[in-house]
Formats: C-alpha cells, sequence, structure tokens
C-alpha cells in the first residue's frame, strides 16, 4: 500500500496584479511556483462554488496569468479576486501545443473570443522558435471584446498578427468580418500547421476553409471546450466519442476528433 | 484479470456448519456485505449473521420486471440488485471540507476510514466490475484516486460461482462469467455434498486456517465444472462482442439511435444500477462558514450533463443513449481495455420501459 497524492487537493497563490481587459474579462497573475506548459489548464476553485478549468494564458517568470470571463458562480466569484488576495486552484492539466511540428515551417494559429487566451502563450513561445512563417489570426465579437490589447504592438512586432470585428465600431478602423473572412484571403502554403481554439462552430468552419486551401487536416490543432468536473478522467463529464477532453486533451490533432467533432449531439 | 487467483492443492470441501462458522469468522475480522431480501429484492447490506442471509430465494428478472421466489438450496439467487459500486464509488462521497478563516481557506481532506470489509457472496460479473472500475480509478489513470483506492485496498471478497443465471443475464456473451476465475480471496460453489471452498490469497489461506474442512477430490472439481457448464447453458450467446465493436463505430448516424430514443425516458436508472458507470457531478454543500466537496453520482442521461454554456450538448436522449451504449460497448475499450458492461443485465430489469440492451446492440449492429 502506498500513499497517492490528492488530486483533488487545492493549492494557494497570491494574487500579485489585475488586469481589467472588458467588462466582464480580468486578467489575474498569480504567484506560483507550478511548472506548466503552453496549452495546459488548471482549475480555479471558488468557495461554495465550485470549480472551473481555466486555461493557463501565460506564465510570466513566477508568475502564472490567467484570463477569466465572468458567466457564473464560479468565473463571477474569481473576477472579484484583488490584488494581494488568494486564488485556490489545483493543476496543471492537459496536454500541450506541439510546436515542434512547426519547427522550420510556417504557424498558423487562430484565435476566436476568449479562444485567445488558450492560444497566446505558444504565440509568445513562437517568437523564439525557428518557425518561418508565423501568422496569427484574432477574432472577436466586437471592440468591447478585444483582449490583451497591450501586447498587440509586441506581437506585431515578430509575426503577421490579424485581428477582425464581427461587428464594427467607430473606434475600429481596422477589419471587420468573420474569421474566415480574413482567412479565405490569407495565401498559404500546403504544410502550414495549425493551432486553433474558439468557438465549436468557428473551428468547423476554419477546418473546412483550410482543407479547400490544400492544408492537411492532421496538421491541424484544435483545443476543445467541454464540460468538467474533476479534470482527472473520472467525472465522465468531458467525453467526445472515446476521448476524454480533460486528460487526453484539451488540444487534439483534428482528424482524430473530427468524426466526434463535427457530429451532432457527441 | 491479473489479481487474486487460484492456487494449486488449496481445495476444499466443506459441510453447511462450516459455512456458518466460515461466516462467524468473517464477522469478526471484519465489517461483512452480503445479500439479504429487503423490500421485495436481494441487496448487498451490512450483515452480521449468517441467518440474515438470502440463502434459498431465487430472483426471476425480466425487462422492467423483478420477483422472488423460494428455492430448494442456498445460493440459489444470481447477484443482488444494488452493485460493489455503492460501496467503492459511493452515491455520495464527501472529498474535503472547507472552512473559511477570516479571508482564508482552510481545507480538511477526509478519506474514507480504513476498515477493513468483506464482500460476501460476489457473483463473476461483479468481481469483473471491480476490476473494470480498478482501472478507471487506479491501474489506467495517470492521477489514481486516493478515496477509491482506500476503500478498494481494504476489500477481503468471497466468490460464489452461479449455478443459476436469470433471463437478463449474459456474463456469457461479454466473457466476464458465470465462473468466477480470479479477483477472490476466497470461493464458493454449492455442491450437492457440501460447499466447494477455494482459497485465491493468503489472507484467504489464513481466514480459513481454523475451519473444519477436508480436502476436495477430483469429483467435486467435476462436479464445479459441471455446474459452470450448465449455468452457461441457461444463456444465449446475444452477440459476438469484439464484432458488435467495429460494427458501433459505423453506427453513429442518428437513424440508428432514434428508435430507442423514442422509448428511453432519460430517467438514469440503467446507470444508477450499473456496476460500472462511474460519471459523478462535484457538488457543494454550503453551511454558514463551511463547504463540503461532494462527489455525487450523475448519469449521461441528465439533461445538465454535458452542458456548454447553459446549452446541453445532448439535446435528444437518442444522442443520450447513444453516449451511453458507444461508451459501454466500443469507447471503453479505447480507454481502459475492458468493455464498460459485464453482462449482469441490471440495466434491463430496472428500465421501466423495459429496454433491453443486448436488443438494442442486436438491432443497431445488424442493421
Ligand atoms: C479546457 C478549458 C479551458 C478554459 N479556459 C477558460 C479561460 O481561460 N477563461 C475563461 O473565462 N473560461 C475558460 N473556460 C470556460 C470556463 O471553464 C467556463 O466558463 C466555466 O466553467 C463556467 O463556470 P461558472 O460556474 O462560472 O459558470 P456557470 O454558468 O455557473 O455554469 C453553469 C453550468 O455549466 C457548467 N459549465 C459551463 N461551461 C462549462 C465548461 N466549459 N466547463 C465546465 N463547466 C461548464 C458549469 O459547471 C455549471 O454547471 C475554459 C473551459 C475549458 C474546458
Ligand atoms: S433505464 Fe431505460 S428508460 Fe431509464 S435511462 Fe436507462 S434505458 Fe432509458
Ligand atoms: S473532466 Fe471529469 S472526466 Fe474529464
Amino acid at each position: 500500500m502506498f500513499k497517492l497524492e490528492n488530486p483533488y487537493a487545492l493549492r494557494r497563490g497570491r494574487v500579485a496584479k489585475v488586469i481589467k481587459e472588458t467588462e466582464n474579462i480580468y486578467t489575474f497573475y498569480i504567484e506560483t511556483e507550478e511548472q506548466a506548459r503552453p496549452g495546459q489548464y488548471n482549475m480555479l476553485y471558488a468557495f461554495g462554488m465550485g470549480e472551473a478549468p481555466i486555461t493557463i494564458a501565460s506564465m510570466e517568470g513566477e508568475y502564472l496569468v490567467h484570463t477569466v470571463r465572468a458567466v457564473g458562480d464560479v468565473t463571477r466569484h474569481i473576477d472579484e479576486l484583488k490584488e494581494g488576495e488568494i486564488l485556490y486552484y489545483r493543476g496543471p492539466y492537459g496536454n500541450t501545443w506541439d510546436i515542434e511540428r512547426a519547427h522550420k515551417g510556417e504557424l498558423l494559429i487562430i484565435s476566436g473570443g476568449l479562444g485567445l487566451a488558450a492560444t497566446r502563450w505558444v504565440f509568445e513561445q513562437a517568437k523564439t522558435h525557428h518557425i518561418k512563417r508565423l501568422i496569427h489570426i484574432y477574432g472577436s465579437k466586437d471592440y468591447h471584446s478585444l483582449l490583451y490589447r497591450y501586447l498587440y504592438e509586441h506581437w506585431h512586432s515578430y509575426s503577421e498578427f490579424y485581428i477582425t470585428l464581427e461587428r464594427p465600431d467607430p473606434r475600429w478602423n481596422g477589419r471587420v468580418g468573420l474569421v474566415t473572412d480574413l482567412l479565405r484571403e490569407i495565401e498559404l502554403k500546403e504544410d502550414t500547421v495549425v493551432f486553433t481554439c474558439g468557438p465549436d462552430p468557428m473551428v468547423k468552419a476554419c477546418v473546412s476553409l483550410l482543407e479547400n486551401k490544400g492544408i492537411k487536416v492532421y496538421n491541424i490543432y484544435a483545443s476543445l471546450e467541454r464540460h468538467m468536473k474533476c479534470s482527472l478522467g473520472t467525472c465522465g463529464h468531458c467525453m467526445i466519442g472515446p476521448y476524454f477532453v480533460c486528460k487526453d486533451g484539451p488540444i487534439f490533432r483534428y482528424d482524430l476528433i473530427r468524426e466526434y467533432f463535427e457530429r451532432k449531439e457527441v | 484479470m491479473e489479481v487474486k487467483g487460484e492456487d494449486e492443492g488449496s481445495n476444499y470441501l466443506i459441510d453447511l456448519d462450516s459455512l456458518v462458522e466460515l461466516f462467524g469468522i468473517l464477522s469478526q475480522r471484519y465489517r461483512v456485505w452480503a445479500p439479504k431480501v429487503k423490500d421485495g429484492v436481494i441487496r448487498y447490506m451490512p450483515t452480521s449473521s449468517f441467518g440474515e442471509l438470502a440463502l434459498g430465494y431465487r430472483n426471476i428478472e425480466l425487462p422492467g420486471y423483478y420477483e422472488l421466489k423460494k428455492e430448494e438450496g442456498y445460493f440459489t439467487y444470481t447477484h443482488p440488485v444494488n452493485s460493489l459500486k455503492e460501496l467503492l464509488h459511493p452515491p455520495e462521497l464527501p472529498l474535503m471540507r472547507v472552512v473559511k478563516q477570516s479571508s482564508e481557506l482552510l481545507f480538511d481532506y477526509t478519506m474514507p476510514n480504513g476498515e477493513r470489509l468483506c464482500l460476501f457472496d460476489v457473483r463473476a460479473c461483479d468481481l469483473w466490475a471491480l476490476e473494470v472500475l480498478d482501472r478507471v480509478f487506479i491501474k489506467n489513470n495517470p492521477k489514481p484516486d486516493p478515496y477509491y483506492k482506500s476503500l478498494r485496498d481494504n476489500l477481503f471478497t468471497v466468490g460464489v460461482n452461479c449455478s443459476y443465471a436469470t433471463s437478463t443475464c449474459f456474463c456469457t456473451t461479454m466473457g466476464t462469467g458465470p465462473e468466477v476465475r480470479g479477483g477472490y480471496d476466497l470461493l464458493l460453489t454449492e455442491l450437492k455434498e457440501g460447499f466447494l471452498l477455494q482459497v485465491g490469497s493468503e489472507e484467504g489461506r489464513e481466514v480459513i486456517g481454523p475451519l473444519k474442512k477436508r480436502r476436495a477430490e477430483e469429483r467435486h472439481l467435476q462436479e464445479k465444472e459441471n455446474i459452470i457448464k450448465r449455468t452457461e447453458g441457461m444463456m444465449q450467446k446475444d452477440f459476438h462482442r469484439q464484432e458488435a465493436r467495429e460494427r458501433l463505430y459505423g453506427r453513429m448516424d442518428e437513424t440508428y439511435w432514434e428508435p430507442v430514443g423514442k422509448r428511453c425516458l432519460a430517467c438514469t436508472n440503467c446507470t444508477q444500477v450499473c456496476p460500472t458507470c462511474f460519471c459523478f457531478d462535484m457538488v457543494e454543500k454550503n453551511g454558514l462558514s463551511e463547504s463540503y466537496r461532494v462527489r455525487a453520482w450523475d448519469s449521461c442521461f441528465s439533461p445538465s450533463f454535458a452542458t456548454l454554456h447553459r446549452f446541453n450538448l445532448r439535446q435528444s436522449i437518442h444522442s443520450r443513449y447513444r453516449q451511453w451504449l458507444m461508451h459501454k460497448f466500443a469507447y471503453w475499450v479505447d480507454q481502459f481495455g475492458t468493455y464498460g458492461c459485464v453482462g449482469c443485465g441490471r440495466c434491463i430489469t430496472w428500465c421501466p420501459v423495459g429496454i433491453d440492451v443486448r436488443q438494442e446492440v442486436r438491432r443497431i449492429v445488424q442493421a
């Protein structure tokens, strides 16, 4: 009989900095000793409310970066955290973006809405990787919802970074339209590797467009969002076909999940 | 199964008095759970004396039907209506108590107590189900579950070979029974002359040390074989499981599932009585300054199970039925290397509208 680590045990991290992104989205810098990799997530706990899976948006020095949209019980509670307060969490969980696949080649990142939190860190890492061409398309619902405005300038400096808004806005003189409209215009090599995270319909539409451009489905990786309760492969909530999104994912090579992802109600 | 198994030269014959004595020894060493008659059904329950056992009863089960009768003999029934999941993966299990003290939270992780527990009279399908759950929670899980493990490590099991199968049993189809082939500490088979007692572990050997017994002879082992063959003969081979699994992957279209979706009520009965359905919800039970995080059974048939942004991904009942059946007979093998179904038939008996999963598998793979 050996003693097992308790996978439900929560750790504490002090909130060092809070950035207000939008009306209901905040970014938290948490002091941590955690070692994580881009694409992974933590379970954040709110007293009396429960837990929510939240992507590790980045790691800056000893700070863990989480961007949280207040949509319900747990996330509303988290978003009330102030500097100096304690966040309770467990993790990291899940797999990581396979950036080696894009070594010496082209990497296209497609992010929709809050999906940008899941691609941000790998996008930052791509800067120091040997990648020939780095493209990032970010689609946002409207001007209000734009995340990480303070990073765009830096991102422009090392990549082709495009933003498109679904709805026009007087303060916006950039592109308006869907992610797919923008994607359609971009010339891509057939062996481009694609990382994407966004709402299911966006991911589906992008994949079919990319296929028309001759991109191989096995070069497309998508980070999925599903209902999660345990993050340990035992509560069953996150299943998609034979996969557990919490432990086999959240990132999947698209050809492996296509059958289940594109079918209704799987 | 790679767990505890039969051991050469450990076959004994005991009489009824010794069986009673064995039960007494077990009750002294362990807290014993065994099949008892309660509210017209046979249930696993805490049991303190031999007289409480459901011996001499026969369960008659059909789709949506259960009845008990008296029968000549002792282990004359099949498995109880509840499964061992109730013990190892309890319907509600507190994982931690969280106390708020000013702005800090204190966590108290309550492991189940390390009490030794004996499961007396476990049939092949249910022993196999333990192996299935072991793989989910411990063996095939990179983050093994300490709550499950602390309960599991404290189990002592007495298996029983079935001499009867009810009409909902299909362990032969799933390859899990009726013969108990491993996973037991002691194993009993009811013979004409008494009870064949076989030892499967060191602890089992220790337990029966003081017991009055004699070595079993070749003919006793032969009689056991015959009993198992006879029980096998009471069941049909409903389908070929590997073939069914392969074909199911080509049957994802909703047209295959709509007929059963029209009958199914999504009542979740089948997942509750299933010995391997493991899905759970995390529930917060709140007091004024403390909160318990509780693991509570959930079901893929429940309308909020696959909620994403307040919208259930599996709205239709046929899609939930597809998730359940595909998981049991196909996905599970990819995930854990066994089927998720052990052929106990509980889901057939307790389905209020009498949906028979064997027929559904046959209908869908033959379509
Ligand atoms: C891998 C992954 C990464 C994510 N990363 C982020 C992120 O970086 N930032 C962010 O703001 N959001 C992220 N989400 C979404 C976030 O987890 C949900 O918005 C959150 O769980 C909602 O919880 P709630 O209690 O606040 O909402 P409520 O609206 O109160 O939840 C309602 C019900 O739906 C359930 N629910 C709804 N969506 C989800 C979900 N995706 N997972 C689990 N339960 C759900 C809740 O558990 C609850 O039962 C991520 C989700 C996943 C799966
Ligand atoms: S028991 Fe029967 S009706 Fe209830 S959810 Fe299961 S299959 Fe459907
Ligand atoms: S979140 Fe519980 S199994 Fe994946």
